[in-house]
């Protein structure tokens, strides 16, 4: 219930005047000091209508990345330091750098060298050799005095490189100047959007942080590219000396007592939980004998009959036709028994990561706060490279099939995990609340609203885990595991090309077939 | 008043991890919302909240999004929980329920009806609707009877296999009512059920709802925004504003005596006709200083449609009879301000 007291003024746009007492006040608060200066840049800067304002900031010139670390605008701090570097770099090689040393040594070496064989020619009894000597020698001066001559001509130019490194740093002060109060009036809009996020003012503290970083860098940088036998200290890490330092002399490097005591460690830890890590192993060991007894102990016919016809049910036709062709491959060329190890292989680290991968990603999904603990955790398994957990699955777990089921669980488990949270908190909030309204108790919620819903999350999760974990056949075979990727190690081992390229065809089709299978499937399943 | 229902005493709902601290400086030194917020860092839903819905009532809860009435509601049954007061369903205050009986009550006692409808999209219409059977385990065949059954009331038979998505907005929240009705309960509560409906679709819904309820004698706490509504369904309704009740009074009541300004803004674009009865408007018989001998009669009941039909027929005013005698009259100019609703001059 506005009264309608309010009058608005209704102008034409080129009638309306700017306001600058209110935008001056702004930026003086923004600017903090030399408000009024800054006031009247940013004036011309909102006043032009072109895109290169005529302002120029003295003091950003002359002082360059300090001035842009005293107003805060880190990035042309960066940007300017570096090429300010660059351009004292080219002053410093021109100026006491000494660019034909290196040509005036090797110049050097060489007249050394002709003198030498010289003298051996003099010395020389034969005459054939004292040809030959004198030949050599003269040929060597020859490229001594190129080599010289060169190295003259490098010197002349130092003074070439001096004057453009004094224009590079001329040319990177007037873009500056020019530049700074137009960066600066960006900064300034950006303030009056987020004030608490946007630095604004000159603190002394940033100065201090500017000069500390321009100090630290510029010079060393210039000292390592324009003096000829800069400090070695400089070139390599001294972590030799580092580690005599914390260590003691004589107690070898820091890399090698740690990497002990972390082998003691788990060497301890290993004996220790034996029975656990054992216990374990024989789990999984039971889950993947059902499987190859099902598989490799059943006859051929049958078992290659009922993967056809799952294909056929699963996924069609012609994903049928291209799985018997796939297995008339394998069974040909004697991959038969292997490649069902395989199969048993990923079904068994499959079977495991769904078992507990669901139930995980349930409670991941219920409980915010135990994701949060967990995300990092399924980050890890995720990023960390396989090769760099196997170590350790060797030393609890030892080798062979059980291990290497164990390692594949580590890169397949996550996106079933993920997929499944991911589909429980998908989970409308008023249809859990209509359940609960009717008197749902919290395992008929779950199992009546919260699983069905998530249901197609769930199954995407499991198709993910299952070509992660396809995708780790080769890799646990350097732990013993079995199968087709044992085959390939093998052949590599020995560089075997032609068993190599058959057993990785094998792999492929065998990935290609449950890949098309388990697509086929889910296809269908979304369709209806 | 027949026997309550519903009743609720004093209750509040404090939101925020210092709720019991808020709740204790509300109840000692009377502090007010904003410093509440400021204090506690807390919100307040719900503000003292007493109220008794009686067998067989349609109490309507009307407010602004925001008011504190989508709480309120869910006080009931407990979906979320009181900061402080009681409350008691057919006499039995329910914070002391264990667990178990409570589930039993929200089975068996308790029907709600959502805005947004809140079907489980992988059922089909009959089973949304058991849905509330099969939580209290009655066997397919009996759920499946009763939920036929419940669909026929609510004119949607032969839908009974479809999914929920094939059904349109409008049907899609009847089958939400059939869920509601579907274990018998004597209690309904509809948070906003048609207000993300198109107006005609609205209109027939009320109709239909009102119609129901009548024949079914539910107890019933219905929210809403929109007073058209309220009016159109409630015997009752309650005013929330900042989760405080702001007046509780029949259609007319609100109507004709707004509490407040709050409330009298509102009201001001209601129309009066069919609501204003005469004896609310009439003045004394003898104030007027004619002849009444040929004016017509109206019984005291009828409401102001009808005198208007009496009053253009005549030039004299109409007089308000109470079982036969003369109780009052009410003239031409009466009746146009009674139009205006109630406004002082």
């Amino acid at each position: 219930m506005s009264d309608a007291t309010t009058e608005i003024k209704v102008m034409a746009a080129s009638d309306i005047e700017v306001d600058h007492d209110a935008l001056d006040a702004s930026i003086a608060e923004f600017t903090e000091v030399n408000g009024a200066y800054y006031a009247n840049a940013f004036h011309r800067i909102h006043d032009a209508t072109n895109a290169m304002p005529k302002t120029f900031n003295l003091w950003a010139a002359v002082l360059g990345p300090i001035w842009a670390a005293s107003r805060a605008i880190w990035g042309m701090f960066w940007t300017f330091l570096i090429l300010e570097i660059i351009a004292w770099v080219q002053l410093g090689r021109g100026a006491w750098g000494n660019p034909g040393a290196e040509l005036a040594e090797r110049a050097a070496g060489q007249m050394e060298r002709a003198g030498e064989l010289r003298e051996r020619a003099a010395n020389a009894t034969e005459q054939a050799d004292v040809d030959r000597f004198t030949k050599l020698a003269e040929n060597i001066q020859k490229a001594a005095d190129t080599t010289m001559e060169q190295s003259v001509a490098a010197q002349a130019e130092a003074t070439g490189i001096m004057l453009t490194g004094i224009a590079l740093l001329l040319f990177f002060k007037l873009i500056q100047g020019a530049y700074a109060n137009v960066v600066y009036e960006k900064q300034y809009s950006n303030w009056r959007i987020e004030p608490e996020k946007t630095e604004s003012g000159r603190k002394t503290s940033n100065i201090l942080l500017g000069v500390v970083l321009a100090a630290a860098i510029g010079p060393l940088i210039v000292y390592k590219f324009t003096v000829n036998s800069p400090l070695a200290l400089l070139d390599a890490f001294p972590e030799d000396e580092v580690s005599a330092l914390i260590l003691g002399a004589d107690q070898g490097t820091l890399f090698s007592s740690v990497a002990t005591s972390l082998e003691d460690t788990i060497d301890g830890a290993a004996v220790a939980g034996g029975d656990v890590f054992d216990g374990i192993v024989n789990g999984i060991r039971q889950v993947l004998d059902a499987l190859t007894v099902a598989l490799n102990g059943s006859p051929w016919p049958v078992v290659m009959l009922v993967i056809v016809v799952t294909a056929w049910r699963a996924a069609g036709p012609r994903v049928a036709i291209f799985t018997a062709a796939a297995l008339g491959y394998v069974a040909l060329l004697g991959y038969w028994e292997v490649a069902m190890e395989t199969v048993a292989l990923v079904g068994a680290s499959v079977i495991l990561c769904v078992v507990f991968g669901i139930p995980l990603g349930i409670w991941f999904g219920k409980s915010s706060r135990a994701y949060k603990f967990a995300e990092p955790v399924l980050d890890l398994m995720q990023t960390l490279p396989a090769f760099v957990y196997l170590i350790p699955i060797i030393a609890f777990f030892g080798t062979g099939n059980p291990p290497g089921i164990l390692a594949t669980i580590i890169f397949g488990m996550p996106p079933v995990i993920r997929l499944t949270a991911l589909g429980m908190r998908g989970v409308p909030e008023s249809i859990k609340e209509a359940a609960v309204a009717f008197g749902a108790s919290r395992w008929q919620l779950l199992k009546d609203v919260e699983i069905p819903l998530a249901l197609p999350s769930v199954m995407t999760g499991v198709n993910q885990t299952i070509l992660m974990c396809l995708s780790m056949v080769v890799i646990i075979s350097l732990i013993g595991g079995g199968g087709l990727g044992k085959e390939i190690l093998e052949a590599l081992q020995y560089a075997a090309k032609g068993p190599g390229l058959l057993g990785g065809f094998a792999i492929l089709f065998v990935a290609m077939v449950i890949d098309r299978i388990v697509q086929g499937a889910f296809r269908r399943e979304n369709q209806t | 008043m027949s026997e309550s229902v519903v009743k609720l005493t004093d209750v509040w709902k404090i939101f925020g991890a210092r709720a019991e601290e808020a709740m204790a400086a509300v109840k000692s030194d009377g502090i007010g919302k904003p410093e509440v917020l400021a204090e506690f860092q807390c919100v307040v839903g719900v503000q003292g909240a007493t109220f008794d819905v009686p067998r067989g009532e349609i109490f309507c809860i009307m407010g602004l999004s925001g008011s504190g009435k989508s709480t309120l509601v869910r006080h009931v049954n407990r979906l979320i929980e009181p900061t402080a007061g009681t409350i008691e369903i057919l006499g039995q205050d329910i914070s002391t329920l264990s667990e178990a009986e409570l589930r039993r009550i929200r089975a068996q006692q308790i029907g709600m009806v959502f805005q947004h409808m809140a079907l489980m999209p992988h059922r089909s219409v009959r089973d949304n609707v058991a849905y509330p059977l099969e939580i209290r385990k009655v066997s397919k065949s009996k759920r499946w009877a009763v939920s036929d059954h419940t669909l026929g009331l609510v004119d949607l038979t032969g839908y009974e296999d479809r999914l929920p998505k094939e059904l349109s907005g409008g049907m899609q929240q009847r089958v939400g009512i059939a869920r509601a009705l579907a274990s018998d309960p004597e209690i309904l509560l509809m948070d906003e059920p048609f207000s993300a409906l198109d107006p005609l679709i609205r209109l027939q819904l009320q109709d239909q709802f009102k119609a129901l309820v009548a024949q079914l004698q539910k107890t019933t706490l219905f929210i809403t925004h929109d007073l058209d509504e309220a009016i159109r369904i409630g015997h009752r309704i309650a005013i929330m504003k900042d989760g405080v009740i702001v007046q509780i009074g029949s259609p007319e009541e609100i109507v004709m005596n707004p509490a407040d300004d709050y409330v009298r803004e509102f009201v001001q674009g209601i129309s009066k006709l069919k609501l204003v009865k005469a004896h609310s408007i009439m003045e004394p018989p003898d104030s007027y200083k004619g002849d009444l001998e040929a004016a017509p009669r109206a019984d005291h009941g009828a409401d102001l449609d009808q005198l208007i039909d009496l009053a253009v027929g005549t030039d004299h005013p109409v007089v308000i009879t109470d079982g036969g005698a003369d109780v009052g009259v009410v003239t031409k100019p009466t009746l146009l301000r009674g139009i205006q609703g109630g406004k002082n001059e």
